[in-house]
């Protein structure tokens, strides 16, 4: 019996294995973006799921409002979306770390809590608390149905370019930390900031640097997502929630592609778990899997190296 | 005035939620994010056995507050080895799977809830308008405040600081950092379950909304807005934020969809700010609102100058043979004496490095041992390994027979073996008497069974511990700064601190690591003497150390450590003419 559930889902698990690559994408994409940001910066910026919103809520207004190619304005709102995220970095991030010193993560966690509730409420304040619809007709590029495989694989072209994106996006912050001297200075300061200062690298730089590229990342999601389906105040807290769980498994230390790949196999896992369980349970199937192997983690108990690194980053 | 009075049992509820966070946020330093969620596991719980299954109210609650802690066990486990960073993840991805959970549930509403959660009496009185609410919220308010006071400010209390601090050497002070991050863990969302339970029984619905993500960042900004580990502050930061809504709407008259987005700006902003100016919060942690009303001036501590020397009460105990005992006699001394611990064949590769290879060593009692040898040799890690801090791949290691090797640092310690780390890892927030109290053992108020049934017992002996520790900080000269938080210290007093902090395990083996180093020339000679007066009380004392002026004075035998691997032992006079170790350790003379 079991066997011939197999047999008939083989073409549904084509179908779920292409939408889990499509969504792991724009999770991975996110997942990247967060991850460097507090991997090299170590600032919690729950604000993302802010600047995330703006993004699509600015490259709106400019194509609403002024005229703009719907191209270009779409690049502004995301430059302006990046813009906002490197002043949160400059203006409230950094003056509260020099301030709080070795309690800094919590004091910034709770800032960006702060900045992205006031965030979310402004932007219902400005644009209503209404979802909008994105783009609208004649904008951006048109919705085709792709297929493969004799029509069993469907797909939209907007998930091919939205996962190309994040493909090219992510393969380029890989080229630049592994092959430039800007690359190499991030990644000194994400092992150990003060040694990074003292070789004489600029460390605040440097974070704002990141701020610069995570924020712009996460830009890129938003403007694919709000194509996709509408855009509202509050569409960047799920999202972000999972871009948050991608960091955590993938580690935020490690390299994007690991974190890309990290983020599609979270979605493959949440797509697949559809073919045994009910589709409302599939998001929890995802946080299960990461609980259950947090719990075996602590369990194993003997690892008492892990253990002591514990508060290595106070 | 009944919506005056809605107002109070929100807040009293609200309290009760910020003061269990509170506990395990400012206290025990676990930063969750979960807190709604808890409350949630109490809320439908209760919902669903009182509406489906026709439980009564009180019953209800209970069981969803145990729930809700079983939640927390759950939770802890996962958490246990998580850096800040990552806990904050993790709960946030537990506050999605809670709710999650729920929404897929038909028989709790799915996304919409439990909702008409009706008809609901409390041992046989209505509850029906907010009034009836008053007293039955009051009441679970001063049973969470006394909790959360009970357990934070005691000997658990303690503890759970020093675990916010620095678990590791918490651990190394033979505290089970383990089960006390269970066990707050478990209390605090107990406490969040019964609150949750209160809140849907009041509000007449459990709902994904009510308790979504955003309900757990009120709370959290609730204690952060009060102060961490401040209790009253936990009250007037839910009381604050409750009342910001109604306020603003009738201070700035304005319609009531825009002034509930205008307040959470406020707030947003509010939390910015507050980060900024005051950061510890309204009431920072220590603070009592009286000493707010009443201005005492308490300026009696000491100037920390450079000029501060500790108090010298060891020299004028001890017998100034020392300086100049004879090698030979120390020699024989040590010959003379009963092995205590004997740590053999001990191993630790760290993949291709050998970091131990087949180590020997004796400690015995009453004596002074000292491991020399040069950077990298692996000393810190020997200390590790005897400590359970780092598992040996091989070999043993017992200490009056029983092995070691397997059990846990804090286990270790509790059988009489205790370090001290070469970079002190003191508790920096709280006062150097905490400290010291904190590393006293078998305390009566570290057992929460205890706590809750022997009130009177609990402060006696906690004052007893307290006296303890104080007499150890007099002996290392210390005790003019026992108010004083060790973030503020200098270097070298911090050294003095950490040692009264070993001493007062009243372990009989000890392992000091460079007790000596860093600290000012004209101490060095305060700190010796010291050491030698703890092994002159029949303590077995093992140090690493780098100068050779303090192994001369202090070793009664001596290993000397390469690359993992003793090459040598015996007194300092035989392994310092050697040239060939003179060499290693100094490079080609």
């Amino acid at each position: 019996m079991v066997l011939a559930a197999v047999n008939v889902s083989v073409k549904a698990f084509a179908q779920l294995t292409a939408n889990g690559i499509f969504r792991g994408a724009a999770y991975g994409l996110l997942g990247v973006g967060f991850a460097l940001i507090l991997g090299v910066t170590g600032r919690f910026h729950f604000a993302y799921s802010f600047t995330y919103t703006l993004a699509a809520y600015m490259s709106f207004t400019f194509w609403d409002r002024s005229g703009l190619n719907f191209y270009v304005a779409s690049v502004l709102g995301i430059l302006f979306a990046t813009a906002m995220g490197v002043s949160i970095e400059r203006y409230v991030y950094r003056p509260l770390a020099t301030r709080a010193g070795a309690t800094a993560l919590l004091a910034v966690f709770v800032a960006s809590l702060g900045i992205g509730i006031a965030g979310e409420n402004v932007i219902r304040l400005f644009w209503s608390s209404q979802s909008q619809a994105f783009g609208g007709p004649g904008a951006g590029p048109q919705q085709e149905v792709w297929h493969l495989w004799g029509h069993h694989v469907n797909f939209l072209n907007l998930d091919v370019y939205q996962t190309a994106s994040a493909f090219v996006l992510v393969l380029a912050l890989a080229a630049v930390l592994r092959f430039t001297g800007l690359g190499r200075q991030i990644k000194a300061t994400r092992v150990n900031p003060d040694l990074a200062t003292i070789i004489g690298i600029n460390a605040n730089t440097v974070y704002l640097i990141c701020f610069a590229i995570g924020t712009f990342m996460a830009g890129v999601a938003a403007f694919w997502y709000g194509i996709q389906f509408t855009v509202e105040p509050a569409m960047g807290q799920r999202p972000v929630i999972f871009a948050f769980v991608v960091a955590f498994l993938a580690g935020t230390a490690s390299g994007p592609v690991r974190v890309l790949m990290t983020g599609i196999l979270v979605a493959l896992i949440e797509q697949w778990s559809s073919m045994f369980i009910s589709v409302r349970w599939t998001q929890t199937a995802v946080f299960v899997i990461l609980l259950a192997y947090l719990i075996s983690l602590s369990l194993k108990g003997s690892n008492l190296l892990r253990w002591l690194k514990l508060p290595a980053r106070a | 005035m009944q919506i005056w009075l809605n107002y109070l049992d929100q807040i009293l509820i609200y309290v009760s939620l910020a003061l269990s966070l509170n506990l395990l946020l400012g206290y025990a330093g676990q930063v969750s994010v979960a807190h709604a969620a808890f409350g949630a596991v109490g809320g439908y719980a209760m919902g669903y056995v009182v509406t489906a299954q026709g439980w009564s109210f009180v019953p209800a609650v209970l069981l969803g507050a145990v729930l809700a802690g079983i939640a927390g066990v759950l939770v802890s486990l996962a958490a246990m080895k998580l850096s800040v960073e990552y806990l904050i993840l993790l709960t946030l991805a537990v506050s999605s799977v809670i709710i999650g959970v729920f929404t897929t549930f038909p028989q709790l509403g799915g996304s919409y809830g439990l909702i008409g959660i009706s008809g609901i009496t409390i041992f046989g009185w209505h509850m029906t308008k907010p009034s009836d609410w008053v007293l039955p919220t009051l009441v679970v308010a001063i049973v969470v405040y006394a909790t959360c006071w009970r357990l934070g400010e005691s000997a658990f209390g303690r503890v759970l600081k020093g675990v916010r601090e620095d678990p590791t050497a918490t651990q190394a002070l033979g505290k089970n950092v383990f089960g006390y991050k269970v066990a707050v863990f478990g209390i605090t969302s107990g406490l969040a379950g019964l609150a949750g339970g209160m809140y849907s029984g009041w509000l007449g619905l459990a709902t994904p909304g009510v308790y979504g993500f955003a309900f757990s960042l009120t709370i959290f900004a609730m204690v952060i807005f009060g102060g961490m580990a401040n209790l009253t502050g936990s009250v007037l930061g839910a009381a604050i934020v409750t009342l910001l809504e109604p306020v603003l709407r009738r201070a700035i008259k304005i319609e009531a969809s825009r002034a509930a987005l205008i307040q959470l700006i406020v707030y947003g902003l509010a939390l910015v700010v507050l980060m900024r100016v005051r950061p510890q919060g309204v009431l920072p942690e220590g603070r009592t609102l009286r000493s707010y009303v009443i201005r005492r001036t308490k300026q009696a501590r000491v100037e920390m100058s450079a000029e501060w020397v500790p108090e010298n009460v060891v020299a004028a105990t001890h017998v100034d043979v020392a300086a100049h005992e004879e090698q030979d006699r120390r020699e024989l001394r040590w010959r003379d004496a009963p092995v205590v611990l004997v740590a053999d064949g001990v191993t630790k590769r760290f993949g291709g490095i050998v970091a131990a290879d087949d180590l020997h060593i004796e400690l015995r009692k009453g004596t002074i041992t000292a491991l020399v040898g040069p950077n990298g040799a692996g000393k810190t890690t020997v200390f590790n390994l005897l400590t359970g801090f780092i598992r040996p791949d091989a070999g043993s290691v017992k200490l009056n027979g029983v092995e070691l090797v397997g059990k846990n640092p804090d286990k270790v310690a509790r059988l009489g073996l205790v370090r001290s780390f070469q970079d002190v890892r003191l508790f920096q927030r709280i006062s150097c008497l905490e400290n010291v109290s904190l590393a006293v053992q078998h305390q009566y108020g570290e057992n929460i069974a205890k706590l809750f049934l022997g009130p009177t017992q609990v402060s006696r002996r906690d004052a007893e511990v307290r006296e303890k520790a104080m007499e150890w900080l007099r002996f290392v000269g210390m005790s003019n700064f026992a108010d004083v938080p060790t973030g503020s210290l200098s270097y070298g007093q911090s050294k003095l601190v950490s040692l009264a902090r070993v001493l007062a395990t009243d372990a009989d083996v000890l392992l000091l690591d460079e007790p000596a180093s860093g600290i000012d020339t004209k101490w060095v000679d305060t700190m010796l003497d010291m050491v030698e007066a703890v092994r002159n009380q029949g303590r077995t004392v093992c140090i690493v150390e780098h100068n050779l002026h303090v192994v001369g004075r202090l070793a009664d035998h001596t290993y000397f450590m390469e690359l993992g691997q003793i090459t040598a032992a015996g007194t300092i006079d035989e392994l310092t003419n050697s040239p060939r170790l003179a060499e290693a350790y100094f490079g080609t003379a």
